[in-house]
C-alpha cells in the first residue's frame, strides 16, 4: 500500500499536472508548485476523496507545503479512524 | 383591527427557496410591492404583526418596528392570514371565523373584538387550534402563491395593477433631452430625485413605468413597460424589457426581461436575465446569462430539492438565485435553474447543473466546499458595507442555521463532485 506521502504527491501531481518525482515535502503548493486558488480547492476535495476523510476547509487551506499536507492528512485520518499505516 | 401575517409552514416555505431561505414569504416582491404590502393595503390595517420561523426572527426584527413572533400580539380585534394568500382574493369577514383549506390547514382567522375572549393560547399554534375549536370553520379555496415562479409570471400584470393603485404619474425628477417617452405620459412616473440621462427611451406603449426616488438611468437604456425600478437603483445602458420589477439599490445592465430582483444586487454588465427571481446581495459577473425558454417549447421544470423536478406549467421560467450568490464572468444557467444562496460560481463554458445547493463553491464544473463558510461571510460583510449596511451577529446566526438546513443536498453534491474530480 502506498504511503500517505506517496498518495499526497500522486494527487498533487494530478491536480497541478506535474511529475510526482519532482514534488518534494518542503515544496510550497503555491510558490514552488504554482497552485492557484481554485486548484487549492481542488486539492482539498481530491485529498478528501483519496483518503475518504472530511477536512475542515479553513484548517486544510492553511496548510502551505506538501509535507504539511502529509502531516495534516495523517492526523485527520487518525482522528476519523481511517487506516493509513 | 390588527393584521397578523404568518409564514411558518416548513413545507410551503421550501417552495419559495432559495429566496425565502433568508426572508419571510411576505417580503417577496411581485409587481411594485411585496406580498406583505399588498395584504396590508387590501386589509387597510396600520397595526401589523408577524410570525415567522425563529431562525430568521432576530434579523427580521432589525428590519421592522412591528412585533415579530410576539404572542402578546394575539389579542383583541384580529385578522391572521397565511402570507401565501393572494391579497386580491382576501375579503375581511365581518364575523369571527376560521378559513380552512381542504386539508384543514388554517388560511385565515378572524376574531372580532367581541369574541376575543373565546380564543387563547400560549403560542401561535395553540391560538390557531383554540380558534378552530371555538369559532365557525369555513371551507375555502382562496387563491394562493405556491411557488416562486408564480410571482415571476404574475409580476408584469401586477405592476400594471399596482401602478393604477398608486395613482401617480408624471415627471417629478429630471428627464434630460434628448430622451423619448413612447405611449401615454400618464403611464409614466418618475419620482423626485430620479435622473433620466439623455438618449433614454421610456416605452410605456404596452404598460406603465414607475421609477422611484433617486433612480439613475444612464444613456442608451431602453425601459419597456410594465416596469418598476426601486429607490436608488442605477440602469447602465440596459435593455430593460417588459415586466421587470427591480428593487432598491440595484445596478442593472445588459438585457433583463420579466424578472424580479429583490434589491441590493448587481447585474452591471451585458448578459441576459429572463423570467428570473434574484435575491439580495447577488453579483452576476459579465455575460452571466440564463435560458428562460426550452428549444422544444415544453414546460420548464425546476428542482427545488436537487432530486425531483416540478413542472412549472409555464414555457418561460429562468433561474432562481438566493441571496449573496456571486457568479464569475460567462456563467450560463439552464432553463429553470435553482441556484442556492451564498454560492460562488465559476464558469465552465457550458450551462451549469440545474440545481446548485446553497453555500456551494462551484469550481471546475463540480460543487466543492471551496474556502468554506467563513470566507463567504467575510465577502457578504464587505458587499453589505459597500451599501452602508452592516453584517451582524444575527445575520451570521441566521446563515449558520441556513447552512445546517441545506447541508444534506450540499454534502451529496460535494461527494459527487469529489468523485468526478478523481476521474
Amino acid at each position: 500500500m502506498a504511503t500517505v506521502e506517496e498518495r499526497v504527491k500522486m494527487v498533487t501531481a494530478k491536480v497541478l499536472d506535474l511529475d510526482p518525482e519532482r514534488i518534494h515535502p518542503e515544496d510550497s503548493f503555491t510558490e514552488d508548485l504554482g497552485a492557484e486558488s481554485v486548484q487549492s480547492i481542488e486539492l482539498v476535495a481530491m485529498f478528501e476523496e483519496e483518503f475518504g476523510i472530511e477536512m475542515d476547509e479553513d484548517a486544510a487551506l492553511s496548510v502551505t507545503t506538501v509535507g504539511g499536507a502529509v502531516d495534516f492528512i495523517t492526523a485527520v485520518c487518525k482522528e476519523q479512524g481511517v487506516d493509513v499505516d | 383591527m390588527r393584521l397578523i401575517v404568518v409564514d411558518r409552514s416548513v413545507a410551503s416555505r421550501r417552495h419559495f427557496w432559495p429566496v425565502a431561505l433568508s426572508r419571510p414569504i411576505w417580503e417577496l416582491r411581485c409587481g411594485m410591492t411585496t406580498l406583505g404590502e399588498k395584504l396590508q393595503a387590501k386589509v387597510g390595517a396600520s397595526d401589523v404583526a408577524y410570525f415567522l420561523p425563529e431562525y430568521m426572527a432576530e434579523v427580521y426584527r432589525a428590519k421592522t418596528d412591528r412585533p415579530v413572533n410576539n404572542v402578546s400580539s394575539l389579542a383583541g380585534d384580529l385578522l391572521i392570514v397565511d402570507a401565501r394568500i393572494k391579497a386580491d382574493s382576501l375579503a375581511v369577514p365581518d364575523r369571527s371565523e376560521v378559513g380552512v383549506d381542504e386539508q384543514g390547514q388554517v388560511l385565515y382567522v378572524r376574531v372580532t373584538a367581541g369574541d376575543s375572549k373565546k380564543v387563547h393560547g400560549g403560542d401561535l399554534d395553540a391560538f390557531l387550534e383554540s380558534a378552530k375549536a371555538a369559532l365557525p370553520n369555513v371551507r375555502c379555496a382562496l387563491p394562493m402563491w405556491n411557488y416562486t415562479w408564480d410571482l415571476i409570471l404574475a409580476s408584469p400584470h401586477q405592476i400594471t395593477a399596482d401602478f393604477a393603485l398608486a395613482g401617480r404619474s408624471g415627471i417629478e425628477g429630471t428627464v434630460e433631452e434628448p430622451s423619448a417617452i413612447r405611449g401615454s405620459r400618464n403611464d409614466v412616473y418618475v419620482a423626485r430625485g430620479a435622473k433620466i440621462h439623455p438618449m433614454v427611451v421610456l416605452d410605456a406603449e404596452h404598460g406603465p413605468i414607475y421609477i422611484e426616488e433617486d433612480v439613475e438611468v444612464h444613456p442608451f437604456t431602453r425601459i419597456e413597460g410594465p416596469c418598476y425600478i426601486g429607490n436608488k437603483s442605477i440602469l447602465l445602458g440596459a435593455k430593460c424589457r417588459e415586466g421587470n420589477s427591480i428593487g432598491p439599490w440595484c445596478r442593472i445592465g445588459g438585457e433583463v426581461e420579466e424578472s424580479i430582483i429583490q434589491g441590493y444586487s448587481n447585474k452591471y454588465h451585458d448578459g441576459f436575465l429572463g423570467h428570473a427571481y434574484v435575491g439580495e446581495w447577488v453579483n452576476l459577473g459579465a455575460l452571466t446569462t440564463n435560458s428562460d425558454l426550452k428549444n422544444d417549447y415544453t414546460n420548464v421544470s425546476v428542482m427545488l430539492d436537487g432530486k425531483h423536478c416540478i413542472d412549472t406549467g409555464s414555457t418561460k421560467v429562468g433561474c432562481l438565485i438566493g441571496d449573496h450568490t456571486k457568479t464569475s464572468i460567462g456563467v450560463f444557467f439552464n432553463t429553470g435553474s435553482y441556484v442556492g444562496a451564498m454560492g460562488i460560481l465559476m464558469s465552465t463554458g457550458k450551462p451549469l447543473p440545474k440545481f446548485i445547493p446553497s453555500f456551494s463553491w462551484f469550481v471546475e464544473g463540480v460543487v466543492t466546499k471551496g474556502f468554506g463558510r467563513k470566507s463567504l461571510y467575510e465577502t457578504a460583510a464587505k458587499a453589505m458595507g459597500r451599501r452602508k449596511c452592516r453584517w451582524t451577529p444575527a445575520d451570521q446566526a441566521m446563515w449558520d442555521a441556513i447552512f445546517e438546513m441545506t447541508a444534506e443536498t450540499r454534502d451529496e453534491a460535494v461527494k459527487k463532485g469529489r468523485k468526478a474530480m478523481m476521474k
